[in-house]
């Protein structure tokens, strides 16, 4: 039996904009989330301010969840995986399991797999940069949470930083990880959490050690140039070689390359800016969904440029980080192209099967 | 052989004009050649991909702190193919490398250091000044591993020539020979090896030196030593009936 | 409060390692490949084995007996104790071994420091070496840090490319020996490292007092650095585990500084033509920042170059006023020393230059009781009693004062 059903996997930015969209233009979507809270990494990670411009990120997706609450046409099942498709394009059987009740099944004629991505494990990196041995080592993702207590502490010793650095490109752009691809947001990411780290803490001297600064389009005039003009936060061409412990500070050291000298630079806290692999939840989709992965894990896009949204599998769709590294911009941008194309493919099967 | 004047270059900007740079300039096409046989090493796909100039390399290395050296200007030479800069490299650059291969930390999975090694046999094939002067005063020791399969053996631990390890060194030096006898295992009692080879062993090494081209490779750099070595090599083969 | 200082090492502390993929890289499964299609033999473990995990995650076998010790020049030649305490361990645990005279160096030395050599040459050098070992049995134990580097790569370049294959194989052929590879390249710190606990088990002298920095070997944990082997327990398995789970083995403490990761100073060349580059680096970046950052009783290292370095680079400086003066020896000496072996008959203490008598003296060691008895050993030979001391003579079993 076909169904006129959209399934969405993943309650993230890019899962609620595809579960909108879908809804909006008057199709019936059940909306599948893992955790028990719709919101995904932003949520999960407790994000501070959202890039490129810094709102509040809660009530920011808040304002996106009540979208897909208020939509009857919405179907929403939290805590609950994805175990088995089954069926083919037009009727797949989506096999549900949550903790409490015993599996069960939903048909729907079309997939949006938005199941994002996982930050590094810092542990990981051909980078010496001791993320587990040092407590005052941290990532992005640990900052952002700090940000949003409004409590930026050295887990060393529960004092304020005064000397802060970014290590950018930690697990992207690395041929001995594996990971060859630049994870595309940790720049701006970093610029972001750095101009926070200036309004919160106007005393700290904040540094980031970079290979390139990838500001692309409006991030350039509305992240980077205030970050140097307005908060004064210094960047040095040159990444961290290892990071290791002099006194009770870290001892960063590596190249400034473009004063073409090796340096050695005292901290209290280190960021590493950790890039972007495929999810696990991506990782099991893409195996039950039968859809075909590229060398890193994501979702493989055949059609890209023109189609970034389609997988190599007919009524299969991607959206956001599923596909790659991608900012939230991208992805819910994505996540409105894939709502229209499984929209647009269960539509267009209606009208073949009527004719 | 020298030119008179500045060969063409595509930019002047990263070199030292030939005039005031620590060795004669040659012909442009020397340079290239000398960079052929670089490139043509089985090796050099290994070690060089693309550098991105992120400096990982250079925060590592020893010798980029005491030193006007960079295992980044090095990968970056390499890869512009830039004959000029690679030349100069090899002539005042290479042998201040550790090479200890901190650089191979490289995300993009360079080895600078090994684009050395490969650098240096070039430069000693084919007798270049750097190579001749950073070879000046190791003859002897050249000479050690290649006939005795060992190297810097406990009788070159000389006062004369670690004054500046301490009045130790010294004492090892005067008690040499009681000393090593005094070591437990057998093959220790040695003073002119660091343990005792066999004669059989030696021939099989001496085997390789002629066979894989080793032994030649100081031909041009160290002459004298090569006709020493060359007939003490084949006098021992022939004997062990080996036809060389 | 949920993020800040105690959230966040719970965080940290709850934070499953994901799988690296460089575990894939598996020279040992390539080679057996290789193996497969005719192109070289492997030498295999036979013997009991202790599993050990490498940077990576890929399991790497020790073999704890029937070994085949591939010597170190700079050991042999010049800090002899480091080989004599390596032997004496193992004779100690009652592990059979072979201390062959079919051996080369490696000649990594002189190429590293200058290149008169090339990729075919070594590779054949390393071959024979291996050929050697694999006719007797015993599976090779390299003692240097460079030996084994120098080895990994050559292992890699074999693997890598058959033209090299075919040149070494044809060496060898004129040799009468095989183009063979151990199935695992093993450095002699690996061994102590796994079996660190059954040395442990033997300690006879407290070193709870001791207080040890560690000095990590350039080739043996940045040369081929997925076979070097990590420990999650021992730097939250952030670097290399050998030496330093040692030493926590056998109770003493380590204490951490910021030129960790730097290397000693020896530069191959620079250490015999061009000191003054080995001694400024040895002093500056290593000794004299382990003075001032933890202060240790002794310096630990695992490598031929690297106790030569850091231990004869001191007398110039110490002279010039700096703020030197620490032992050096490598972990294997250490241990002798704390399983109750004799500082000169085993150790060969004597060779090294650092004033190492403070160390002895917290150790709980009589060193100049110590040295009378060598003394005494000498006058034997002097005499013409003997001709060379054995190990009966080094464990004490030969003179008045009765075993150790």
């Amino acid at each position: 039996m076909s169904s006129d059903t959209v399934a969405v996997i993943g309650g993230g930015p890019g899962g609620l904009r595809a579960a909108q969209g879908i809804a909006d233009i008057g199709h019936k979507v059940v909306l599948v989330e893992k955790q028990r809270y719709l919101g995904g990494s932003p949520i999960t990670q407790k994000y501070y301010g959202l890039t490129p411009r810094g709102e509040p990120a809660q009530p920011q997706i808040q304002q996106q969840i009540d979208l897909v609450m208020a939509n009857p046409l919405t179907e929403v099942r939290l805590g609950t995986e994805v175990v088995a498709v089954d069926g083919e394009a037009g009727a797949f059987t989506i096999t549900l399991r949550t903790e409490a009740a015993r599996d069960e099944t939903f048909e729907c004629g079309a997939i949006i797999i938005a199941t994002g991505f996982s930050h590094f494990d810092p542990g990981r990196s051909t980078q010496m940069y001791g993320y587990f041995e040092f407590p005052d080592v941290i990532t992005q993702p640990d900052l952002e949470a700090m940000l949003s207590e409004q409590r930026v502490l050295r887990p060393s010793n529960g004092e304020v930083p005064e000397r802060i650095c970014f290590i950018q490109c930690v697990g992207s752009r690395d041929r001995q990880i594996g990971n060859e691809y630049c994870s595309k947001v940790c720049c701006g990411v970093a610029s972001k959490e750095a101009t926070e780290l200036r309004e919160m803490l106007p005393d700290s001297k904040v540094l980031i050690f970079y290979i390139d600064m990838r500001m692309y389009g409006y991030w350039e005039n509305e992240i980077y140039w205030p970050a140097q003009e307005k908060h004064h936060i210094q960047y040095v061409k040159g990444l961290i070689t290892e990071v290791l412990p002099k006194g009770d500070r870290l001892l960063v050291r590596g190249e400034d390359t473009t004063m073409g000298r090796p340096m050695e630079v005292l901290m209290d806290l280190v960021v590493l800016s950790v890039g972007m692999e495929p999810s696990p939840g991506t990782r099991d989709l893409a195996r039950l969904a039968g859809v075909r992965q590229n060398k890193y894990g994501f979702i493989d896009a055949p059609g890209t440029p023109l189609d970034p949204v389609s997988t190599d599998r007919e009524g299969v769709f991607a959206c956001g980080a599923a596909l790659g590294p991608a900012d939230i911009e991208d992805t819910v941008s994505s996540a409105a192209g894939a709502a229209m194309k499984a929209v647009g493919y269960l539509r267009s099967r209606a009208v073949a099967k009527a004719n | 052989m020298t030119v008179t004047s500045s060969p063409p270059r595509d930019t002047d900007a990263h070199y030292k004009v030939w005039d005031v740079a620590g060795y004669a300039d040659v012909p442009r096409e020397t340079k290239a050649r000398l960079f052929e046989q670089v490139k043509g090493d089985l090796r050099f796909g290994d070690y060089l991909y693309g550098c991105y100039e992120c400096g990982i390399c250079v925060g590592a290395c020893p010798s980029a702190k005491f030193y006007d050296f960079s295992p980044r200007r090095i990968a970056q030479a390499a890869a512009r193919e830039d004959v000029d800069l690679i030349y100069q490299q090899m002539q005042e650059d290479i042998w201040d490398c550790s090479q200890c291969f901190s650089c191979v930390r490289c995300p993009r999975g360079n080895n600078p250091g090994g684009i050395v090694t490969i650098m240096r046999e070039v430069a000693v094939r084919n007798g270049l000044a750097s190579a001749k002067e950073a070879l000046v005063g190791y003859t002897r020791i050249i000479y050690k591993i290649m006939s005795t399969g060992t190297q810097v053996s406990p009788d070159m631990l000389s006062k004369d020539s670690f004054p500046d390890w301490g009045p130790e060194t010294a004492d090892v030096a005067d008690n040499l020979d009681l000393w090593r006898r005094a070591l437990p295992p057998e093959t220790m009692h040695t003073t002119t090896t660091g343990w005792s080879v066999a004669e059989s062993t030696l021939i099989e090494l001496y085997l390789i030196w002629m066979e894989t081209g080793a032994l030649d490779m100081i031909a041009e750099v160290d002459p004298g030593l090569h006709t020493i070595l060359l007939e003490l090599m084949e006098e021992r083969l022939e004997e062990a009936g080996f036809e060389v | 409060m949920t993020i800040p200082v105690e959230a966040l090492r719970r965080a940290k502390a709850a934070e499953e390692p994901v799988a690296d993929r460089r575990a894939l890289d598996d020279p040992r499964a390539e080679l057996l490949e290789l193996e497969r299609q005719g192109e070289l033999i492997v030498q295999k473990i036979d013997r009991e084995a202790i599993s050990v995990m490498t940077k990576y995650g890929r399991e790497k076998r020790i073999q704890k007996s029937h070994l085949w010790h591939h010597k170190s020049c700079g050991q042999c030649g010049h800090i002899p104790g480091y080989s004599t305490s390596i032997f004496w361990l193992m004779r100690k645990l009652g592990y059979d071994y072979h201390d062959p005279h079919d051996q080369t160096s490696c000649t990594g030395w002189n190429y590293y420091a200058s290149a008169t050599s090339n990729p075919a040459a070594q590779a054949a050098v390393a071959v024979r070496n291996f050929a050697a070992a694999y006719e007797t049995g015993y599976f090779p134990l390299i003692h240097c840090g460079t030996s084994y580097g120098h080895y990994k790569d050559v292992r890699e370049e074999l693997i890598r490319h058959p033209e090299l294959r075919a040149q070494v194989r044809a060496v060898m052929a004129k040799l009468g020996k095989p183009l063979v590879l151990p199935e695992e390249i093993v450095h002699y710190s690996e061994w102590v490292h796994a079996l660190r606990h059954e040395i442990a088990a033997k300690r006879v002298r407290d070193v709870s007092g001791i207080v040890v920095s560690v000095h990590p070997a350039c080739h043996y944990h940045k040369v081929v650095p997925g076979d070097a082997i990590y420990d999650p327990d021992i730097y939250g398995g952030q670097r290399t585990a050998v030496v330093t789970g040692l030493v926590e083995a056998l109770g003493a403490t380590v204490h951490d500084y910021s030129t960790w990761f730097d290397c000693c100073g020896f530069g191959f060349r620079h250490i015999l033509v061009q000191r003054d580059f080995s001694r400024s680096f040895a002093t500056l970046r290593k000794i004299e920042v382990m003075k001032e950052e933890a202060n240790p009783d002794v310096v630990l290292t695992h490598d031929t170059g690297c106790v030569t370095t850091l231990d004869k680079s001191q007398f110039a400086a110490m002279a010039h006023g700096r703020n030197v003066g620490l032992p050096v020896m490598s972990d294997a000496q250490f241990a002798a020393l704390a399983l109750g072996a004799h500082p000169y008959r085993v150790c060969q203490l004597h060779w090294h230059s650092a004033d190492y008598r403070p160390l002895l003296e917290k150790m709980g060691i009589d060193w100049e009781k110590a040295w009378a008895e060598f003394q005494s050993d000498l006058r034997r030979l002097e005499s013409g009693e003997k001709r060379y001391l054995d190990w009966d003579d080094a464990d004490g079993l030969n003179d008045d004062s009765g075993p150790h």
